[in-house]
């Protein structure tokens, strides 16, 4: 890579398909082989925004996540839809990380791997559903952020013209480097052709750990350590329960009125 | 409708489960028959609609009817095709709506479902346990009963054939009011309720009703893929079928679909159609227990079209991309029928699928008329729509489609491969059926009908 | 300390539900409640804060504070937070809210618990935080051994207390650090396009119980007074008498709104895949039998033409009153 050339960084989060994932009660945690992981659908938003910018602006893409090592078939279907090069952080002292240990990781990730000009992610993930990580890690880079992008109409080197949402849509401008997340009107991310999925099959993958990004980071700030969340229980909710209340005759409509006034419906 | 008749009714089920309110009774009346072989219903106000909880209801409910001669009408999801629900004449509609029992029986790999459970609610309750299940004729609204009785088939049909290969045991109420119970959680059964249970399936509902079912769940595959290959040339696409699956490999399903329909039907659901290549498409669904097999089958169906002149192939793996494409491929049908006359359910042996086309292209010039295409491309089962056309009148569309099903009969095939006859296809039964095999039925029917002496 | 979100000098409702459950937990802790308002002009805004609940409302008045900056909203509120030294800080979950927070949990390197729906003391005092997390199916019960515990609390969960204007508490105006070019800019405000259904928080859907299209005017205007928008079911979308973009259902849009009001709808699996997921579902239907019903928390089994009307003159007449 040149120096001038226009570099993204895609985060990409290996998520279990939640229509099939099933969740461990006794013991609290999510069953990992009741389901494959895939991209987080939102970062396939994200990776299908780099690629048609890089389209545009010529340049790499470069996808980062931090996963079990298992993800790294997630990142060759990154490298199948566009990606030039995917690196995958994978430790055991990464796991057990909340939103802040986890932005930190990628944060050092992304400084070790130099230069960028623009940094992408999904508006949230589907398992975690924090929208946390995005702005967190332009915290530590230092760099200004654009959250719920739900278009980007204009792209130079420089600075990129954005529709955001903020409670209502803004038309924003952001100068790089930066870091944008993304919603799923962003775009509709293409199917991968057959045959670039046959060659991402054969791709490598850059699998770093934690001692590699000791030149760059605190490794003690990664992982359980790192977190200052912690989960103490968890409860599975009781099911929902339709509350059934079906009236019938004169004062029906009266009834109902009154029963969505107590709920502070009719406000 | 006969106050007594609905008071009977209501003595059956309770008050609160029978409708004879016009207005509600309306939701009722219809399928999603074609507009154009539609059959009228009758008047709300001489159609009352009864909901039996269980077998033993349906039983008295059919006893009721037959004692006062009043037609039963049996309705599911009201998704078919044929107007096999539509009560054409004064009498009770049976709807199975609340017939919602379901078991995944994990050790056997089996389910046992209510007559109304949905193939929606199935196919959750079957995932939830790891399991799968293969027949989808698109619309998951449709219900396990109906889905039987019609002998459903759909979209991921190739591998293991239509809803008869699934069920292994039955629940049917004999039109006398005999609770029969055939066959069960049972892989094989060579006694006659085994066999017995296979002439209440795809017959429509005309010998008994069916109230529950035992069928055959398919494991989870690990690995699964739609592979979207699109065509400039249509017969090259569709030749291309029987040649894939002379090669040994038996996909899940093989779908045809055209750029116009397809685009129409992706916008309609503010989706996108993946490829911007090509005018005709395969669908090709794979399913397999791992990746490594997966890709092996992936790349040889791909030679095979690309040494037909496909163009190349786009892959969809995650489970949202592969919905969404069985999504815009299931709402052709809805999306066409405000524009369509009717849509034919041709069936050829698969090896003729092509000389099928050919024949259809030689309409659409008679004609000067664009006929939309799609259908499952590996059972030679397509689905030509017969467009509405200014002018024409009911001579004119009647007459295209007797030349459409004529074809069919010509090349080997039938009127309707998987959508059934109905009350709406009546007519056409004897291009495909003898007048000995018709009687036949006839005669089964009767016998079936006739209260038994003891 | 409670974040108070304002856009162009209105505050966020769920800024007074904060100071609601912010008021309880301070009293349990017995510590005070504070709040913090960036904006221009907004001093008499920031009255209402104390009205409902905050003892203390920190001011950052400046005309590059008028509009919402994530990076001059954060400098300015870490400030804030290393002076004050909070012990809890509480951020709607809004979409401006949850932009900022994690700004502002990295900048002091604490903690962040996002989109919680309860928030309770254990024996200790600390806080626990509960968020639904695997999408709704588990509970996940959070706590934070960093200070200040930071938490985004979604909106309408928490009840807002009866604003008190006799309340007393101390306005503080603090001084703005001001960054020539924090690198983001709103250039302008978009008009929302086309009705966007899915996340609406009020539907009011019609189905074949409805006569004629001109009768979706009725559910218009309750939809309206409800503050929603009005969708359809399949078969008013087949006979043309509504858009697609408006049809609720597997083929449609599939809508989670807080309350949905089914009219005439009977409820067939295609349209009960669309919404059933919804908060809370009031069915009007003549079929007592209606399948919409067993998805129903409230029901009127009767002629939607003599129901409907009821419920609109109801609101219009407490509209008035106001």
């Amino acid at each position: 890579m040149t120096d001038n050339e226009f570099h993204i960084v895609v985060l990409i989060k290996p998520v279990p398909d939640m229509e099939k994932v099933r969740f461990d009660v006794e013991k609290g945690v999510v069953d990992r082989s009741s389901a494959p992981l895939e991209i987080n659908p939102f970062d396939l938003n994200a990776l299908e925004a780099a690629v048609q910018i890089k389209e545009k602006l010529g340049g790499e893409v470069t996808a980062v996540s931090m996963a079990p090592p298992a993800a790294e078939s997630v990142l060759r279907d990154a490298i199948a839809r566009g990606a030039d090069r995917a690196v995958l952080l994978t430790d055991r002292r990464f796991a057990g990380a909340d939103t802040l240990a986890t932005s930190y990781a990628l944060a050092s990730a992304i400084r070790k791997l130099g230069r960028f000009n623009l940094i992408i992610c999904g508006e949230k993930t589907v398992d975690g559903d924090t929208g946390q990580v995005g702005p967190e890690v332009a915290e530590m880079l230092g760099i200004p952020h654009i959250a719920y992008v739900t278009e980007i109409r204009e792209v130079t080197k420089e600075k990129l013209l954005v529709v955001s949402e903020l409670g209502a849509p803004y038309l924003m401008e952001l100068k790089l480097p930066g870091l944008i997340t993304v919603t799923k009107d962003v775009n509709k991310p293409r199917l991968p052709t057959l045959k670039d999925k046959l060659k991402a099959r054969k791709a490598k993958v850059e699998v770093w750990s934690a001692d590699d990004l000791a030149d760059v980071a605190d490794v003690s700030r990664f992982g359980f350590s790192g977190s200052p969340t912690q989960v103490v229980k968890v409860l599975v909710p009781p099911m929902k329960k339709r509350r059934s209340q079906i009236f019938k005759g004169e004062d029906a409509v009266d009834k109902l009125i009154e029963a969505l006034e107590m709920e502070g419906l009719l406000r | 409708m006969r106050e007594d008749i609905v008071e009977a009714l209501k003595n059956i089920v309770g008050d609160d489960w029978v409708v004879n309110n016009p207005e509600a009774v309306k939701s009722y009346l219809e399928d999603e028959t074609e507009p154009g072989v539609k059959v009228e219903p009758a008047p709300a106000t001489d159609v009352v609609v009864v909901k039996p909880v269980n077998a033993q209801e349906v039983s008295e409910i059919l006893k009721l009817a037959n004692r006062e001669g009043v037609p039963v009408y049996v309705r599911g999801g009201g998704t078919g095709l044929a107007c096999g629900c539509v009560p054409s004449k004064p009498g009770v509609v049976i709807s199975m709506e609340r017939m919602k029992e379901i078991e995944i029986d994990k050790e056997n790999l089996m389910a046992v479902v209510g007559a109304g459970v949905t193939l929606g609610e199935l196919l959750k309750a079957a995932a939830k346990e790891g399991f799968f299940f293969p027949p989808h004729p698109g619309d998951e609204g449709a219900q396990i009963g109906g889905l039987i009785a019609c002998n459903a088939v759909g979209a991921r049909a190739v591998r293991t054939g239509p809803m008869r290969n699934y069920v292994l045991g039955l629940e049917v109420v004999l039109p006398t009011g005999e609770i029969l119970r055939l066959g069960g959680r049972l892989v094989k059964d060579n006694t006659g309720a085994g066999k017995l249970m296979h002439l209440f399936i795809g017959t429509e509902g005309i010998l008994g009703v069916i109230t529950k079912a035992v069928l055959r769940l398919s494991p989870q595959y690990k690995a699964t893929a739609t592979m979207v290959v699109p065509f400039n040339d249509r017969r090259a696409c569709l030749n291309t079928v029987p040649e894939i699956l002379q090669s040994g490999i038996i996909p899940l399903g093989i779908e045809y679909v055209q750029k116009k329909e397809v685009e129409l039907t992706a916008k309609r659901l503010g989706l996108e159609w993946p490829s911007k290549e090509g005018e005709y498409y395969l669908l090709i669904m794979l399913a397999e227990f791992n990746e490594d097999t997966l890709y092996a089958q992936l790349e040889e169906i791909a030679s095979i079209c690309r040494k037909n002149g496909s163009l190349e192939p786009l892959l969809a793996e995650t489970p949202e991309e592969q919905t969404n494409i069985l999504k815009i491929r299931s709402e052709i049908y809805p999306t066409l029928k405000p524009y369509m006359e009717d849509s034919p359910d041709i069936t050829v042996p698969p090896a003729n699928i092509g000389k099928l086309i050919e024949e259809l292209e030689k309409l659409e010039r008679k004609y000067d008329i664009y006929i939309p295409l799609f259908g499952h491309a590996a059972d030679g089962n397509l689905h030509p729509v017969i467009p509405v056309k200014e002018g024409w009148t009911k001579e004119q569309y009647e007459k295209l489609r007797m030349e459409m099903y004529q074809i069919a009969v010509k090349l080997g095939g039938v009127t309707t491969g998987e959508h059934g006859v109905g009350e709406a296809r009546k007519k056409y039964l004897k291009l495909n059926l003898s007048n000995e095999a018709i009687e036949t039925l006839r005669k089964i029917k009767k016998v079936l009908e006739t209260t038994p002496s003891h | 300390m409670v974040f108070a979100e304002q856009h162009n000098g209105k505050i966020h409702p769920v800024t007074f539900e904060l100071l609601s459950k912010g008021r309880e937990l301070a009293d349990r802790k017995e510590v005070e409640l504070s709040s913090v308002i960036l904006g221009h002009q907004i001093r008499e805004e920031a009255k209402e804060l104390i009205y409902y609940g905050a003892d203390k409302v920190f001011i950052f008045d400046h005309p590059t504070l008028k509009e919402f900056d994530s990076i001059l909203y954060k400098q300015n509120i870490v400030s804030l937070i290393r002076e004050e030294k909070p012990e809890i800080v509480l951020i709607g979950a809004t979409h401006l809210g949850r932009s900022l927070a994690p700004r502002i949990a990295a900048a002091l390197n604490t903690g962040l618990t996002a989109d919680c729906i309860d928030l309770q003391l254990d024996e200790d005092g600390e806080l626990i935080q509960v968020r639904p997390a695997f999408t709704g199916n588990i509970l996940a019960y959070i706590k934070t051994k960093t200070k200040p515990v930071m938490t985004t609390v979604r909106y309408k969960v928490f009840k807002a207390r009866e604003r008190d204007p006799m309340r007393k508490g101390e306005i503080i105006e603090k001084e703005v650090k001001v960054v020539e070019d924090t690198g983001t800019k709103i250039l302008g405000k978009i008009p929302r396009e086309a009705v966007n259904i899915s996340d609406a928080g009020v539907v009011v859907a019609g189905g074949r119980g409805l006569r004629r299209p001109d009768d979706l005017k009725m559910l218009e205007e309750l939809a309206s007074l409800l503050g929603g928008v009005v969708g359809v079911s399949r078969p008013l979308v087949d006979e043309g008498w509504a858009s697609k973009d408006r049809q609720v259902g597997f083929s449609g849009n599939i809508v989670k709104p807080k309350l949905y009001v089914a009219v005439g709808i009977s409820g067939s699996p295609q349209h009960l895949a669309g919404m059933k997921d919804s908060e809370i579902v009031v069915a009007i239907n003549v079929d007592p039998s209606a399948p919409i019903f067993n998805v129903a928390d409230y029901g009127v089994v009767g002629d939607l033409y003599e129901v409907i009307p009821k419920p609109i003159e109801k609101i219009k007449l407490r509209k008035m009153k106001l």
